[in-house]
């Protein structure tokens, strides 16, 4: 069976200083999957770069079989809650029907057939009562289950989300959490980071644990434990911090360029 | 006043000229501004409107005359090198964009103004008038110039508005546009040239020095009014459009007077006007607000000490002298009394002469207040196992605060609990 994501040697830099370095990493269908790691470990960096939202210095990613821009209308992304100015002149259906604009495609407005889906997705997310609220007048946990709705609008078959339960009371987290749990069921894979060390073995079936390299990634059973918990929140690798830092300052390139000799 | 009706009447094509030409640039440019409003990206138009100025000495000096559409691709190109400057210098040093855009903004507008003193003293007849570009001058728009700007202005709405969605996402959610696979640079590019093109028409009206105004104001006053991109789109355009309509009316009865600097005054007073008296965002809505909310305070605090005075006594509706309360708590004695007589006004408290006492609403109001208050200190000691003695503070505020569906919240969760951590009762209603 061919994974759904495959990352091959991936590795990012961010001015000329890496942050993750030769990432190897698969992925199987229909699986919730948790992203864990220290402050800094790269846990957005991923998955940002997995959806090709930030450059890659080296390697490649393969969802379902194909590189990233053959298959963009089957993946879906819940950006971190703070990423965004909540101030937008925009309403929670605007946002949500932000999640059909893949499918319009350039110039097209949105159709009452999206008006219809997004309604649907906002009743989902159970925020049916907010419909025409402005985004501000929201709270924490509102304004995140607004960012979920807009991915499912997508329908995508792979959904990416970078903390859906920061700042989020203890309901809604259960509430997203099932909802989640609905989407595997019907074989979509849901790759999430994730800060709450508590809840990782109750909620993900796969885990990514990650420390600016890849420590340890499979099925959570077997993944999650306490070795590779201490190596991956433990001593820091100072040298390879100083080593990155010292990229930058010089003003190295993270890869060497092909240089074709005359 | 005989002047504006002449001027409204539009009889003199000139007039129509002058008024048509400047309300089409100053609506076009504020509906390309309020994108880079959205985008926080302000100090970018003012970077391009004064670096368009070199460009503009050049397509003079190309085509020997004030030829616009040789003005307008000199402008074009100057405008676009400083964005790509700004660019450049911004991700390959470590400069970051504010000195970046000030350093630029400055180095062109000095050639431009150098470019233009050589060209004033090269005695060319026909350059006489290019320095309205510096400040404006919206009488000086004839028919032929009309009819270039018009063709931009409809080239700037048409794609605007062909792009709304894709332009107010990426203003919105940059990261998560490009995750849909949206051609994120190509649709900037596209944004960034409808802003030089603003500019570019922009500062026949109102010049290189105050152009950033007319970008950034209109929409800045419209954001005031509305939470809704449609709405602010459109009053921002009708902001900029009177601006226009204002500057070509001065401009046309006072030739003398510079055209840019009346519309920024226009648009200025017009941004003012909603900052100040917008309702909800305004500065005076609230501190209306502000106000309210200390009066609820105040009144609930008054209600409260009656209500807590009663409990002691076993009767809620005894009346009491001013004193009575003052020695609870202190209050100044007229401030209470204003108070007292503003619950009295609204039937919560019966006066007899100098005594006051709560009526039957006055009662359950303040009961209400005295219950969150309760549930609330046990909220904290249970939930947060906050020590008893440092509740106080925090239920005194969240007493009058607290909607109705909290409250009730609160009571579920805490199962309606009979006292508080002070061994004082929790009052429910008709209980």
């Amino acid at each position: 069976m061919t994974p759904a994501l495959e990352i091959h040697d991936l590795t990012v830099a961010f001015d000329r200083k890496p942050v993750l370095w030769n990432i190897d990493l698969m992925i199987p269908e229909g699986k919730l999957v948790g992203i864990i790691g220290p402050n800094g470990a790269g846990k957005s960096t991923l998955i940002k770069a997995m959806m090709g939202i930030l450059p890659l210095s080296s390697g490649y990613v393969k969802i379902f079989d194909k590189p990233l821009d053959d298959i963009r209308d089957r993946i879906s992304y819940v950006p971190q809650r703070e990423s965004v100015d909540w101030d937008f002149p925009a309403s929670v259906l605007d946002v949500v029907l932000m999640g059909r604009y893949s499918k319009l495609g350039l110039f097209k407005r949105p159709r009452k057939a999206d008006r219809d889906a997004a309604l649907e997705c906002i009743k989902k997310v159970g925020m049916e009562g907010f419909i025409n609220r402005q985004i501000s007048q929201l709270s924490g946990g509102q304004q995140q289950r607004t960012f979920l709705a807009r991915a499912l609008a997508q329908q995508a078959d792979m959904y990416f989300m970078d903390e859906p339960f920061a700042g989020v009371d203890a309901a809604t987290e259960k509430a997203i959490v099932t909802l989640l749990r609905n989407m595997t069921a019907q074989n979509k894979t849901v790759i999430v980071v994730h800060h709450d060390l508590q809840s990782v073995s109750q909620y993900f079936d796969w885990v990514i644990m990650l420390n600016t390299r890849l420590v340890a990634a499979g099925p959570t059973a077997t993944t999650f434990t306490s070795k590779n918990l201490e190596t991956t929140y433990g001593g820091k690798l100072t040298l390879l911090t100083d080593v990155a830092d010292l990229m930058r300052r010089e003003n190295y390139p993270s890869r060497e360029e092909n240089i074709i000799q005359p | 006043m005989n002047a504006l009706l002449e001027f409204l009447s539009f009889s003199d094509p000139n007039i129509r000229y002058v008024a048509f030409g400047s309300v089409l640039l100053t609506a076009s440019s504020a509906i390309v501004g309020a994108f880079t409003f959205l985008n926080k990206k302000s100090l970018v138009g003012d970077a391009i409107a004064h670096a368009v100025l070199p460009g503009i000495c050049l397509g003079f000096i190309m085509a020997g005359t004030k030829n616009p559409v040789a003005l307008i691709a000199g402008a074009f190109i100057t405008g676009w090198i400083s964005l790509v400057l700004v660019e450049f210098i911004t991700s390959k040093t470590r400069i970051k964009e504010d000195t970046a855009i000030g350093l630029i903004l400055s180095v062109f507008f000095g050639i431009g103004i150098l470019m233009l003193t050589v060209i004033q003293k090269s005695g060319n007849a026909s350059q006489s008038g290019l320095d309205h570009f510096l400040f404006g001058k919206a009488a000086s728009l004839v028919g032929s110039d009309l009819i270039t700007f018009s063709i931009v202005a409809v080239i700037l709405l048409v794609i605007v508005f062909a792009l709304f969605k894709e332009f107010s996402l990426l203003a919105f959610d940059k990261d998560y546009a490009r995750s849909i696979g949206l051609p994120v640079k190509r649709i900037e590019l596209v944004l960034t040239s409808l802003i030089v093109l603003a500019v570019v028409i922009g500062i026949q009206a109102v010049g290189v020095v105050l152009m950033a105004a007319i970008l950034i104001t209109p929409a800045a006053a419209a954001r005031f009014w509305t939470d809704k991109i449609s709405v602010m789109f459109l009053l921002a355009s009708l902001f900029g459009a009177f601006s226009g309509l204002s500057g070509a009316f001065i401009s046309y009865t006072a030739p003398s007077m510079p055209t840019g600097p009346w519309i920024v005054i226009v648009i200025s007073t017009l941004a003012f006007i909603s900052f100040f008296f917008a309702p909800n965002r305004g500065i005076i809505g609230r501190f209306i607000r502000q106000s309210r909310i200390r009066k609820t305070i105040n009144d609930e605090n008054v209600l409260k000490i009656l209500y807590q005075l009663g409990e002691e006594n076993r009767n809620f509706f005894i009346q009491r002298l001013p004193d009575e309360i003052i020695r609870r708590r202190f209050y100044d004695k007229r401030a209470l009394v204003t108070i007292l007589k503003r619950l009295a006004r609204q039937g919560y408290i019966e006066r007899t002469r100098n005594l006051w006492g709560l009526t039957e609403e006055g009662k359950s109001r303040a009961q209400r207040v005295v219950k969150i208050h309760r549930l609330w200190e046990l909220y904290l000691t249970t939930y947060m196992h906050i020590a008893p003695d440092h509740v106080h503070e925090d239920a005194e505020t969240i007493e009058h605060l607290l909607t109705p569906e909290l409250e009730e919240r609160l009571e579920q969760q805490l199962g309606y609990p009979k006292v508080d951590p002070h061994k004082s009762e929790i009052p429910y209603g008709n209980t």
